[in-house]
C-alpha cells in the first residue's frame, strides 16, 4: 500500500530491479511485465500553462519558449501572480478638449500582485495596465543580439556537418564515370536544385559562418569598488540566488529589478513500453481533464498486499504477519505464495528477425535506438528475513463493486487464510529472522507471488496469444526495525 | 484588575468574545467572534478600521519593570490580524496598515512599525524592530520590503459591519459610560 505521507511500507519490485510503491508501477498488457518510470519511454503529449490551463501546439510552445504569454510567476517567492483591479484616480488630460465627459468614469487599471510574499508589479515600477491580461512590459535582453548570432552560427554548423555527412556517403557509392549525370547533362547545379527544393542554400550558411564573430577575453575589467568588501550588505536590496537563478536572462541583483516570470508551461506526458512500443497510460487531451485514455497501471492488474499487523522482529525468533491481499482484476486469480528465489528466471526471448524488420531497419539507419533498449535485472534480496511458505494455493474473487451489498456467504477459513470478503482475503504467515540480524537495521521481509492472469487484449491474426498466465511478483514488505 | 471595555460608536464587537482589562475599540473597527484580547500590563487602545477575526489573541503583557501608571498599547488604524493569530506585545505602539496572517505569532519583544506584514505560520519571538513596510513570509521567514504600505481594507470592512450583526450579537458601542465588568454583560445574555 503506498500512503501519501507515510512511507511506502509494501514495495513491489519492478521489472527492471527498482523498488517501488504499487502506485508507481505500469503493467504491459502486452509483455505482461510490471515496468515502472524508471524503464519505459516518456512522451511530451501536450503542452499547457497550469495556471490558466491554457493548451499549446508544441511548435508554438517552443517559439515561446515554453511560457504562457498570459501568466506569470512572482519573482520573489514564485507563486503564480493574480491581478488586481484598482480604479485610478481620473487623470486631468489637457490635450482632451472635453475633460467633463472624460473624468466620469474612473478609470479601471490593473497591477499584478502576488498573495504569498504581497509583491506588487508596482514594487518595481512598472506601471498599470489599462487591461486585464497582456500588455505588460516585455524586457529585451542586452544580450538577445548575440544569442541570435550564436544561434545561427550553430544551426548554420549543425547544417553543414549534416551535408557533409550526406556528401561523404553518397560519394562513397557513386559510381564515376560510367554514366553522365542529371547536372552534368542540364546544367542544373546542385545550388539550383537546392533553392527549387526550398532547402536553405549552402552559400547561406557559409555566410553565417564566416560572418560569426567569436567573443573576445578581454585583458582589462573593470576595477571593483574600494568599499567592495567593506560596505555593508543591506539584504533587503538584493535578491537571494534562486530569485536570481529564476530569470537566468536578467539575473537581477537588486531586488528594484526584478521583473514577472512569464510562467513555464507544463507538460503531459505518455508512457510507451520499450519493448513492444505500446502505450501504457495516455491521459487526455483536454489539459482541464484529469483523465487517462489508456490507463495501464500496475494497480489494476498486480494483486494488492497490504500489511495488516506484524510482532515485532526479533533475531533468531519467528514471528507472525498478518496480510491482505486483494484482487483488482475482473478475473478470478489463483494465488500461492512463494520464495523469492523460486521466481523464475525471466528468459530472454530473441525476436524473430524477418526481412520486414530488417528493411525496416536499414531506413532508418540514422535514428538512434538505445532508448529501446529494455533494463532487465534481478535485483539483490536482503535475506536476513526468511518467510516459511504456506503450503497452499488459494483462489481471489474477482473484482464486484456490487458484491458489499451482499450477504457475505460463509467462506471456509483455516489456520492461514483468516477472512474473505469478495475480492479481498487476510493472511497469516510466519517469518524467521536471522541470528545474524543486526538490531537497528530496517526488517525487510520479501516474499513473491504467483499468480493466474486473464489476458484480456484482443488475439489479432498474426499473433495468437494465449488468455491464460502464469506471473510472478516480488514484494519487500518493511516491518520496522530489528529489535532486541 | 479592571475591566473597562469601552467601545466607541460604528464599532462592531461581537458580544462571543473574551474581551479583559481597560480596552478601547476604536470606531469602524469590526471584531468577530472568539477573539481574546486581554490587557493585564496596561490599557489596549485599538483605533479606527481594524479588523480582528476569528481566534486571534492580543495580550498587552505584564512585563517585569512595570510602569505605574502602566503604559498603554495603542494599536494604529488599519490593521487587519487574521484567523488566529497571537499578538503579544509589550511596547506600547503598534502602527498602522499592519497584517497579521493567519496562524502567525508575534513576541513580546517585537517593535512593529506600519505597513508591515507578518505571514502566515510565521512565529516571530527573537527582539527585532520591524521597519516601515516589512514584508515576511514562508516558512524560511523571507523578508523583504515592499515599496507602499497595504492597502487598507475599507471595502471588507464595509461588508463586514453590514453584515456581521445579521448572524451575530454584538455588544452595544457604550462610547463614553463606563462598563461594569465583564461578567455582568455574559449574565445578562
Amino acid at each position: 500500500m503506498a500512503y501519501l505521507i507515510q512511507p511506502d511500507y509494501v514495495q513491489y519490485f519492478c521489472t527492471c530491479g527498482q523498488i517501488k510503491p504499487i502506485t508507481n508501477l505500469y503493467f504491459c498488457r502486452h509483455c505482461l511485465k510490471v515496468r515502472c518510470g524508471f524503464c519505459i519511454c516518456h512522451e511530451v503529449d501536450s503542452h499547457y500553462c497550469a495556471n490558466c490551463l491554457e493548451n499549446m501546439p508544441s511548435s508554438e510552445a517552443r517559439l515561446k519558449k515554453n511560457r504562457c504569454s498570459s501568466c506569470f510567476d512572482c519573482p520573489s517567492c514564485f507563486h503564480t501572480l493574480s491581478t488586481r483591479a484598482t480604479y485610478a484616480p481620473a487623470r486631468q488630460d489637457p490635450a482632451a478638449g472635453d475633460a467633463k465627459v472624460e473624468n466620469k468614469q474612473p478609470k479601471k487599471m490593473y497591477y499584478l500582485s502576488c498573495f504569498n510574499c504581497r509583491w506588487t508589479s508596482r514594487d518595481v515600477g512598472i506601471p498599470d495596465q489599462p487591461v486585464a491580461s497582456g500588455g505588460w512590459p516585455e524586457r529585451t535582453n542586452p544580450f538577445a543580439n548575440r544569442f541570435g548570432q550564436l544561434l545561427e552560427y550553430f544551426k548554420a554548423i549543425a547544417q553543414q556537418e549534416k551535408q557533409d555527412k550526406l556528401d561523404k556517403e553518397r560519394k562513397k557509392y557513386a559510381i564515376r564515370g560510367k554514366y553522365i549525370t542529371l547536372t552534368d547533362k542540364t546544367g542544373l547545379t546542385g545550388a539550383m536544385a537546392r533553392t527549387t527544393a526550398g532547402l536553405p542554400s549552402s552559400e547561406s550558411s557559409s555566410s553565417a559562418i564566416a560572418n560569426f564573430v567569436p567573443s573576445q577575453a578581454k585583458e582589462e575589467v573593470e576595477e571593483l569598488p574600494e568599499d567592495y568588501h567593506t560596505k555593508e550588505v543591506n539584504l533587503k536590496l538584493i535578491t537571494t540566488m534562486p530569485q536570481r537563478l529564476a530569470s537566468p536572462e536578467w539575473q537581477a541583483q537588486l531586488v528594484s529589478r526584478l521583473q514577472p516570470i512569464a510562467r513555464p508551461l507544463s507538460v503531459k506526458r505518455s508512457q510507451r513500453c520499450r519493448r513492444c512500443d505500446h502505450n501504457l497510460t495516455k491521459p487526455e487531451y483536454n489539459p482541464g481533464s484529469i483523465k487517462f485514455k489508456i490507463e495501464l497501471l500496475a494497480y489494476y492488474h498486480v494483486p494488492e498486499v497490504k500489511i495488516i499487523s506484524f510482532e515485532t522482529i526479533k533475531p533468531g525468533c519467528t514471528t507472525e504477519l498478518l496480510l491482505k491481499l486483494t484482487n483488482p482484476t475482473a478475473h478470478e486469480m489463483q494465488i500461492s505464495i512463494i520464495q523469492p528465489d523460486e521466481v523464475p528466471e525471466v528468459e530472454e526471448k530473441e525476436e524473430p528477425k524477418s526481412i520486414e524488420k530488417s528493411l525496416e531497419k536499414s531506413l532508418n539507419l540514422e535514428k538512434d535506438t538505445s532508448w529501446r533498449q529494455v533494463i532487465e535485472r534481478k535485483p539483490l534480496l536482503p535475506t536476513t528475513i526468511k518467510l516459511h511458505k504456506p503450503e497452499l494455493s488459494f483462489t481471489l474473487a474477482q473484482r464486484d463493486d456490487a458484491a458489499e451489498y451482499d450477504d457475505d456467504s460463509h467462506h471456509e477459513t483455516n489456520d492461514i487464510i483468516l477472512w474473505r470478503k469478495s475480492n479481498k482475503l487476510a493472511l497469516r504467515l510466519k517469518v524467521t529472522t536471522d541470528e545474524e540480524a543486526k538490531v537497528g537495521s530496517p526488517a525487510v521481509a520479501i516474499l513473491a507471488l504467483q499468480y493466474s492472469y486473464r489476458n484480456t487484449v484482443p488475439p489479432t491474426a498474426n499473433s495468437p496469444q494465449t488468455r491464460d498466465h502464469v506471473l510472478y511478483t516480488t514484494v519487500a514488505i518493511h516491518l520496522g526495525t530489528v529489535t532486541q | 484588575m479592571s475591566h473597562n471595555v469601552k467601545i466607541l460608536p460604528g464599532a462592531t464587537v461581537c458580544e462571543d468574545c473574551t474581551l479583559e482589562g481597560d480596552i478601547t475599540i476604536g470606531s469602524g473597527t469590526v471584531i468577530h467572534p472568539r477573539v481574546t484580547i486581554i490587557a493585564e500590563g496596561g490599557p489596549i487602545v485599538i483605533a479606527e478600521y481594524c479588523i480582528i477575526e476569528e481566534y486571534s489573541t492580543i495580550i498587552h503583557k505584564k512585563s517585569d519593570n512595570q510602569e505605574n501608571p502602566p503604559k498603554p498599547l495603542f494599536i494604529g488604524a488599519h490593521n487587519v490580524f487574521e484567523v488566529g493569530c497571537k499578538v503579544e506585545s509589550i511596547f506600547g505602539h503598534i502602527g498602522e496598515y499592519n497584517v497579521f496572517e493567519c496562524r502567525c505569532f508575534v513576541g513580546p519583544d517585537v517593535k512593529i512599525s506600519s505597513g508591515c506584514v507578518v505571514g502566515a505560520s510565521c512565529k516571530l519571538s527573537a527582539p527585532q524592530t520591524l521597519v516601515d513596510n516589512t514584508v515576511i513570509w514562508g516558512s524560511d521567514h523571507n523578508i523583504r520590503e515592499a515599496l507602499e504600505k497595504q492597502p487598507s481594507q475599507l471595502l471588507q470592512l464595509d461588508f463586514l459591519s453590514k453584515v456581521m450583526p445579521n448572524y451575530h450579537r454584538l455588544r452595544k458601542p457604550n462610547g463614553h459610560k463606563r462598563q461594569p465588568s465583564r461578567q455582568s454583560t455574559e449574565a445578562g445574555k
